[in-house]
């Protein structure tokens, strides 16, 4: 289905596919200022990559370039957010959506296959996010014009004056700039939902939060709005803006004999270290209800924790006494710290500890774990 | 001493229209930078200090005592809008001349930043966490972004002075 769903992305235009041998043939056509790409792949990391690759090696100096692309059920946070205060990372664990960390500032959104992703390249001096934006607004009235669209000052566009259809982030780097926005034409805003909440309590940071916003498709407003058919008014709408002549081409981010380079580029946006180990220092503080096998027996306890880099810095159980010594809860914090701020790794640290202490504390600190390992994310 | 520091904090506040600083107000800035704590008046120890230069990611460096202070220049700032976050290098890293380094966040975008020296960080900003608006109200002062090493002093040569920088703004803006 996927790959049925890749070939419909692709056909649009009547521009012929031709074999790219190089990424020079693709990017250096003289007499065109500018091009647009479409992306092959529904992979976050893939298409990402590929924006980092045609910022760091496409001169934009005489040339502008959209690239058009979509992902499968994605969270993408912005380049300075915690995803454990944006996102609800067990839920997506179970639902195999991943997280992915952009380059570009911005909040967190939700991407799947019903919202189309428009990255905007230029040079610094022809960066204009409101000319980019037009073009998506304009392209919008024109297939639709009942539809009441909108840009905002602060870049979304809203449909009805209320609901957001698009969000807007940027980057900025040696030369070359890119601006890229969302445009939700049928995406599952139930996952939305669920997906876009805190994955556990008591986070404080100064990582840049995420506005919400009431957000619709385009389709609930235009049902007869085919995802062709938007692609289509689109790059129309880029070209005459942007005064191009060539029709839009498809692409694989993953070529690397196209785009030399871009897997290790994409390995990095994959990897953990960027994801979560660029988070912005951030501290847990929040209460633990623990219990042992006697149903009325409860505590409450008090978890106190520094992440930073991704990892426990610092760590402190405060557990009552008479629940549990306070060397036992003491070398559980101890043994927490430098680990990845993530549930399995508290799992498999704590484990080496639970296997050491028997008897009838082993219960009550089983359930220490346990809680704490919740905690986690 | 202190007038001057206020007035000097006030002018990067103003559009890039206005007229650039004077070159003796100019000097007094470097001055304020070169002393630590309150500014007092200019002392006659040399070798200490050295002013101001400018690479044309529009980041400014200045040397004390072989440690390079790193901010970013009032054109920039200006440019860059509002920032709402410091992502900074660590404590320790090694960065080369041009390697990113980090970025600042604005409303207008994540601008990457690249180190203008190479050289290890030896301090970074801490007061940017919770107030990264230093960067716009104090950017040759309070908004600094980074210290560190100078492996290649060569490489400080080659940056651009008041002047020249000056310069080069012009030339951008034509």
């Amino acid at each position: 289905m996927l790959s049925h769903l890749r070939g419909t992305f692709c056909v649009l235009s009547a521009g012929v596919q031709r074999a790219w041998s190089s990424s020079s043939c693709l990017f250096m056509d003289p007499s065109s200022p500018g091009l647009v790409l479409q992306s092959q792949s529904t992979d976050v990391f893939q298409n990402l990559a590929l924006e980092d690759w045609i910022d760091a090696h496409v001169d934009l100096q005489q040339r502008s370039i959209l690239l058009l692309w979509r992902n499968r059920p994605t969270v993408v946070i912005g380049r300075h957010q915690n995803p454990w205060a944006e996102c609800n990372l067990p839920a997506m664990r179970s639902a195999q959506v991943p997280v992915a960390r952009r380059r570009s500032g911005g909040g967190t959104v939700y991407h799947d296959l019903g919202n189309l992703n428009l990255t905007f390249f230029a040079s610094k001096k022809a960066y204009d996010r409101r000319r980019n934006l037009k073009v998506v607004t304009d392209a919008l009235r024109r297939v639709r014009p009942q539809l009441d669209i909108q840009a905002t000052d602060r870049l979304d566009i809203l449909l009805n004056g209320r609901y957001k259809i698009s969000g807007t982030a940027s980057r900025l780097s040696r030369k070359s700039s890119y601006h890229h926005c969302t445009l939700l034409h049928s995406a599952d805003r139930s996952a939305i939902a669920v997906l876009l909440r805190p994955s556990c309590p008591g986070i404080r940071s100064n990582a840049t939060p995420s506005i919400p916003s009431p957000v619709t498709n385009l389709t609930d407003h235009a049902p007869s709005l085919q995802w062709e058919e938007l692609l289509e008014a689109v790059v129309q709408q880029y070209s005459s803006e942007f005064g191009l002549t060539s029709s839009s081409q498809c692409v694989d981010p993953a070529d690397e004999a196209l785009f030399p380079g871009v897997g290790s580029m994409e390995a990095e946006l994959r990897g953990w270290q960027w994801t979560f180990g660029k988070t912005p220092k951030f501290s847990v503080e929040t209460q633990l209800e623990l219990r042992d096998e006697r149903p009325a027996a409860r505590c409450s306890a008090q978890l106190q924790l520094e992440v930073k880099n991704g990892r426990v810095e610092s760590c402190r159980v405060e557990v009552p006494a008479t629940w549990l010594p306070e060397r036992l809860s003491a070398s559980l914090a101890q043994a927490l710290l430098g680990e990845r701020f993530c549930p399995h790794r508290a799992a498999a640290a704590l484990s080496a500890l639970l296997r050491c202490e028997s008897g009838p504390l082993h219960s009550r600190l089983r359930n220490l774990c346990d809680v704490l390992v919740a905690a986690m994310g | 001493m202190a007038m001057r520091a206020a007035l000097r904090c006030l002018s990067v506040n103003f559009s890039p229209r206005l007229p650039q600083l004077s070159s003796a107000a100019q000097v007094s800035a470097t001055r304020l930078l070169c002393r630590s704590g309150a500014p007092r008046t200019l002392s006659t120890t040399s070798g200490q200090c050295t002013a101001l230069k400018f690479t044309e990611k529009h980041e400014w460096v200045l040397v004390e005592s072989g440690i390079g202070t790193v901010g970013i220049s009032n054109y920039a700032q200006e440019a860059l809008g509002d920032v709402v976050y410091c992502g900074l290098p660590e404590v320790g890293q090694k960065l080369e001349q041009l390697d990113e380094c980090g970025a600042l966040e604005s409303v207008k975008a994540a601008s990457e930043l690249y180190s203008p020296l190479t050289g290890e960080v030896t301090a970074i900003n801490t007061e940017l966490a919770e107030n990264p608006g230093l960067v716009n109200k104090s950017c040759y002062a309070d908004g600094w972004l980074i210290k560190m090493t100078i492996e290649r002093p060569e490489e400080l040569d080659r940056l651009m002075d008041q002047p020249a920088y000056d310069k080069f703004i012009k030339s951008l803006e034509e």
